[in-house]
């Protein structure tokens, strides 16, 4: 009795591990018998707007050491530090280290590789991995990013879009017995699955264009930064980003963390500043949007203002950057203030809308919140709270100062402005893989009527005012100017300036907007002087290029 | 106590089991060990080559014993007992004894090794069959179970010290079996048994090593790389083998992550290789040994024949049962060999040769 007992105790015993807890011990057991190769995947590539590759893969080698496996300690590691070039005492040491599988070398070249492949080396595995590669070296290098020595990517777009392009790496497993060495031949492939390639809204041609204007700005006013963005008007696709100084991607300065921080700063997303009068769009497109809506505290376009050059307001006083003398800015309508860039007369809209109204436009242009482009480190920007602000703040605000913004924020506010009133979120990715994103539209802050009166006011301002630098004969330009003093410690500081000027073009429908912002020029200050004949330059070369597209069709 | 002496043909049934099953030891041997012999030795045969050699003594020492009057053994029960006695306290005397994994079980000179307690256990069966056989009435008596509570104690005394647990536990369960059929009262054995059972903490706490088993035992998850890890491996190639196995020769445990497989853990390779299919065939083939063991003990008509024949059965089924506990996880891991298949000479040889004393009890 006790025997059967007992037997059948045994059976059973053997039955609960070998069939029901056959699989949970299969799961566990297998990876004690496996040893894995990764199959690195494919980063995806990144591309402008046409195909033009930006950011590719060469491909290249990873080799590893199995030390278990190993036959002749000496002589590999004699072998790999001669063709790897790396220090035979410190591998032999890190193969006499206790890991089972060392990682010799990353990113190894074809050749080395192949090099390599003729010693017969036990032990030695191979894997392919890649190497990214960016062809136009410092092309757009703020907005492309780089990645880590492990490819994943650390700013910019290749940060962003990480997920997207690093893909799954894949893995070869070998059978192997208790301390590594192969047995027999089974393999098992687990298929590593590439990234998928991003496409850019960038356009190569007009983004090689834009580099080239500013880099010639630089050596001119060597200032300490310049940046230019240009949009899409359609759908706010950003069609060119620049950023200067810029940095070679194939050649990242990894050492210099604080110089590496800076140089792959985004400035005109990441940046804020006081844009001055280059904000005045934005007063204008609310004044008149208030004035055919018949609000009565809004100035009609007829309106003349007074002539005087200084407001006051709660006992501080506002001038206009002009003297006002000699009959200068003296009978001006709203079009003609924008023409002068006339103080005054943008402190009167703002006084005169009122703190809710003119916020509710600040607030449908975008201001106080980040336009939500596709890119790590966007700035919010500076604005006072509705609650927080003084008539004096807001009598500032009219003209675009006590308020900081950063470029992209002002790009789009205006190009929201001009084309008709349709305010998209920005974007720097048009497709990933093979499926397009269709543009967003964020709000509608004024009405086309609206945007087609403001149109032809600042296509005044560069035909007969302060942007007449931007003119070129026989296109349609439209813009404003920008003259920003700086703060340095809650003082103005002497001599250093923000020139900038924002146009599109053409000016009676409008596709294309740019923004120049030159930080601190050296010489001359006044955008009209600096920021000016950058956009002119800009909308020239982007004038060539669509005209050879027309006639290539 | 005469019978006729007219000679009649041995069990054959029986011989062709034994055979059979330390042929299958060969074989399982061969998978198991193959591969880390080769990496170890240079030399895939080389527990394979040994165990071949076991096998031809053991067969010869199994024809040779089954042609003996085993009557005639009962002449050397104290002998046989004070020799086997002597081998076990041999075994600590420095440059005689030998040592193997923290324990000392083993006497020899060179690469010729003995375990001497493989012997003292059928010495022990010698040595009680004897005594209860001269005078069948003094056990009934406490008093009369005395000698064999002595002798069993002694055997028990100097394995622990080794140490070697599963066998002082097999020799343990073998003398209170003995005892039990040696026709005592049911009261003595409870006076025995009762104060071993007691006993099994107290062996467990003397040595730390036995603590830290049982504890891999309850879990062998908490310390997989350490004191659960034989365990384990143990488990996984069960596991693996399912119910039908890997198939002979294809099991990936013996790729050196089952330590002592060939040896006290060969069955979870039989398990794997041949799954639980194979297991229970096993168990079969082991239980037909023992049936015939039994029937052949159950016909004799004298005590001493009995008793002999009974005690070399219980020593094989107990160690059966015993290893298979522990390969299984149903008992704290333990040094013991499955007779008849593991890899080692000694429990090998011993254990063919006490089959052919059986054999000679069913000729006569």
């Amino acid at each position: 009795m006790a025997i059967t007992f007992l037997f059948l105790l045994l059976i059973g015993k053997f039955f609960y591990v070998q069939v029901i807890s056959e699989k949970k011990l299969g799961y566990r057991a297998l990876d004690q018998w496996t040893r894995e190769l990764p199959l690195i995947a494919e980063r995806g590539t990144i591309s402008d707007r046409n195909g033009t590759i930006l950011a590719g893969n060469a491909p290249s080698y990873s080799v590893f050491v199995r030390r278990n496996a190993v036959v002749d300690k000496t002589e590999t590691c004699r072998v790999l530090a001669e063709v790897l070039g790396l220090d035979e005492t410190s591998l032999r040491l890190r193969m006499d280290s206790n890991v089972s599988e060392l990682t010799v070398a990353r990113q190894v070249s074809k050749d080395t590789a192949e090099r390599l492949g003729r010693y017969v080396l036990p032990g030695v595995y191979y894997a392919a991995d890649n190497t990214r590669v960016y062809p136009y070296g410092d092309l757009a290098c703020q907005v492309l990013g780089f990645t880590s020595s492990d490819m994943s990517g650390v700013s910019g777009i290749e940060k962003y879009y990480d997920k997207y392009l690093k893909g799954t790496n894949g893995e070869l497993l070998y059978e192997t017995d208790l301390v590594g060495i192969e047995v027999g031949d089974a393999v098992l492939y687990c298929e590593a699955e590439d990234g998928l390639d991003v496409t850019l809204t960038i356009d190569y041609q007009i983004q090689t264009l834009a580099e080239r204007i500013m880099r010639e700005a630089c050596a001119e006013y060597s200032p300490k930064r310049a940046e230019c963005i240009v949009l899409d008007l359609d759908n706010f696709d950003v069609l060119a980003m620049v950023s200067r100084p810029s940095y070679d991607l194939n050649d990242v300065p990894r050492d210099d963390a604080e110089l590496l921080n800076s140089l792959s700063r985004n400035g005109i997303v990441s940046n804020i500043y006081e844009p001055g009068s280059t904000f005045k769009v934005i007063t204008a497109a609310a004044d008149i949007e208030e004035s055919l809506k018949g609000n009565p505290n809004a100035f009609s376009v007829n309106y003349i203002f007074p002539d005087s050059r200084t407001r006051s307001v709660d006992g501080t006083t506002v001038k206009c950057w002009s003297t006002h003398a000699n009959g200068k800015h003296s009978h001006q309508t709203l079009a003609e203030a924008l023409n002068n860039s006339c103080n005054p007369c943008f402190t009167d809209i703002a006084l005169s809308l009122g703190s809710d109204c003119f916020y509710s436009y600040l607030s449908a242009f975008g201001f106080g919140s980040v336009t939500g482009l596709d890119f790590p480190g966007e700035a919010l920007g500076m604005l006072l709270p509705q609650t927080a602000v003084r008539a004096c703040d807001l009598a500032r605000i009219g003209f675009g100062q006590t308020i900081a913004v950063t470029g992209l924020q002002l790009a789009c506010a205006v190009g929201a402005a001009v084309n008709g009133g349709n305010y998209y979120v920005p974007r720097l990715v048009k497709a990933i893989g093979a499926e397009e994103i269709e543009p967003v539209l964020r709000s509608h802050p004024i009405s086309a009527e609206t945007s087609a009166i403001l149109r032809r006011m600042l296509e005044g301002v560069v035909s007969e005012g302060s942007g007449s630098k931007a003119y070129i004969e026989g296109y349609r330009i439209g813009g404003k100017t920008g003259t920003a003093q700086k703060y340095e410690n809650g003082k103005i500081a002497a001599g250093k300036y923000v020139s900038s000027f924002v146009g599109f073009y053409p000016a009676d429908d409008p596709k294309y907007l740019s923004l120049v912002i030159i930080d601190e020029p050296q010489g001359a200050y006044y955008g009209s002087v600096v920021a000016a004949p950058c956009a002119k330059k800009l909308f020239e070369g982007i004038i060539a290029l669509t005209e050879q597209k027309k006639e290539g069709v | 106590m005469s019978h006729s002496s007219t000679r009649s043909k041995i069990d054959l049934p029986l011989f062709l089991a034994v055979v059979g099953m330390a042929i299958f030891g060969i074989v399982m041997v061969y998978s198991a060990s193959s591969y880390s012999a080769e990496k170890q030795y240079g030399d895939a045969f080389f527990f394979v080559k040994k165990q071949a050699v076991g096998f031809v003594i053991g067969l010869v020492g199994m024809i040779a014993a089954s042609r003996l009057d085993c009557r005639k053994l009962i002449k050397f029960r104290f002998a046989f007992l004070a020799v086997s006695l002597v081998m076990l306290a041999l075994v600590f005397v420095p440059g005689v004894g030998k040592s193997n994994y923290g324990a000392t079980r083993w006497i020899g000179f060179g690469s010729f090794t003995v375990q001497p307690s493989e012997l003292a256990k059928y010495a022990y069966v010698l040595f009680a069959a004897g005594y209860v056989a001269k005078d069948p009435a003094r056990v009934r008596r406490f008093v009369g179970i005395l000698p064999l509570l002595a002798a069993g104690g002694s055997v028990c005394l100097l394995v622990i010290l080794e140490p070697n647990m599963s066998v002082t536990m097999c020799v343990g369960l073998l003398m209170i079996a003995l005892i039990f059929l040696s026709g005592t009262k049911l009261k003595n054995i409870a006076a025995i048994a009762l104060p071993a059972l007691a006993a099994v903490p107290l062996l467990i706490i003397a040595e730390p090593y036995r603590l830290k088993r049982l504890s891999a035992f309850l879990d062998p998850w908490a310390n997989p790389k350490g004191e659960g890890y034989q365990l384990i491996q143990s488990l996984y190639a069960l596991g693996n083998g399912g119910f039908f196995g890997t198939g002979l020769f294809a099991s990936r445990q013996k790729y050196r992550f089952l330590p002592f497989a060939e040896s006290d853990f060969i069955l979870a390779i039989i398990g794997e290789e041949l799954g639980l299919f194979g297991v229970l065939c096993f168990f079969a083939a082991a239980a037909f040994i023992v049936w015939r063991g039994i029937r052949i003990a159950s016909r004799r008509d004298d005590l001493f024949g009995y008793m002999l024949g009974m005690g070399i059965v219980l020593v094989y089924g107990i160690q059966v049962v015993v290893n298979a506990l522990v390969v299984s996880g149903a008992i704290p891991p333990t040094g013991l060999p499955l007779p008849l298949v593991s890899a080692g000479n000694t429990s090998l040889i011993v254990t063919m040769a006490s089959f052919g004393v059986l054999l000679s009890l069913s000729s006569r």
